[in-house]
């Protein structure tokens, strides 16, 4: 499940990146592509305005077939005040920005990649099945205060290989 | 702020540790993907004075000096002291960990003599 999990993460946020290299953030001083798994951050951390954040919600596990077909749902946080310079009148705007980035990344074909496993310090090694996903889903917008945000949903799918985590 | 460090000593300051991640390694995989740890650093802040939340469960509050946290925010070119609090991974009081809910400053005349940190005792140790 966590093969998938990065795996899916990372061909989201390369994506992203390819469709808008300029939507970075800066986490511990270091300035990284615009999205981001909660889980994988210090609990400290804040959720970052106008970048995408990943949160792995619901788990399914279907253990009928042979290899067990997994299926989580992934959470995806974003929100915008808008530019100060615009006295935050354009955080609609901006919102839409992200929503389109989002459906582009997660709908553009194909909607699989070959799943990986990522080593500390050695990159990551290919297996033999696939991460599949679904089209995004879009919650209704919420409003707090000045900050607009939005919460995706997009259904992972993946096949559980023998001996995988 | 002399005063206010001097009252706090006289109230049974004593000092606590702040723990900071240090700054993360660029284009690294491995920390975004949560297999790598960030190193941490610990500077002392003190003369603190820590006192039981009656609100919140598990909650303290410490009130910490405003010279000790200039002198960090200084040596660690922190842009502020908001910055250095909400950057924390949170503060070391007798071996326990405690995570930083809130930071808000004390002033007079526009200059700050000490800050009230609100802290969180982690869930498997509230009684």
């Amino acid at each position: 499940m966590q093969n998938a999990k990065d795996t899916f993460y990372v061909t989201l946020r390369d994506r992203l990146a390819t469709l808008n290299p300029a939507r970075t953030m800066v986490v511990r001083g270091v300035t990284r592509p615009g999205s981001l798994v909660e889980e994988n951050e210090l609990t400290s951390a804040y959720q970052p305005v106008d970048a995408f954040c990943l949160r792995w919600a619901g788990l399914k596990v279907d253990a009928r077939a042979a290899l067990p077909l997994v299926t989580m749902e992934c959470e995806v946080q974003y929100c915008t005040d808008g530019n100060a310079s615009n006295g935050g009148m354009d955080r609609g705007r901006l919102l839409a920005a992200m929503d389109a980035e989002l459906m582009a990344a997660v709908n553009q074909a194909p909607q699989n990649a070959v799943k990986e496993e990522f080593v500390t310090g050695t990159g990551s090694i290919a297996l033999g099945t696939k991460v599949f996903w679904g089209d995004v889903v879009f919650g209704a917008a919420a409003v707090e205060g000045e900050r607009l945000q939005r919460v995706a949903t997009v259904t992972v799918l993946a096949y559980q290989e023998a001996g995988e985590l | 702020m002399r005063a206010a460090d001097a009252l706090m000593r006289g109230a049974g300051g004593r000092t606590v540790l702040l723990r900071l991640p240090v700054p993360g390694i660029p284009s690294d995989a491995n920390e975004q993907l949560g297999l790598a740890v960030p190193e941490f650093q610990d500077v002392e802040l003190g003369p603190v004075v820590v006192r039981a939340v009656s609100s919140g469960k598990g909650t303290r509050e410490l009130l910490v000096s405003a010279t000790a946290v200039s002198a960090v925010v200084g040596s660690l070119g922190s842009s502020s002291a908001s910055v250095l609090f909400a950057t924390a991974f949170g503060v070391l009081l007798d071996e326990v960990l405690l995570e930083v809910v809130s930071a808000t400053e004390l002033e007079v005349g526009g200059v700050p003599y000490v800050y009230r940190v609100t802290v969180r005792v982690p869930a498997a140790l509230v009684v």
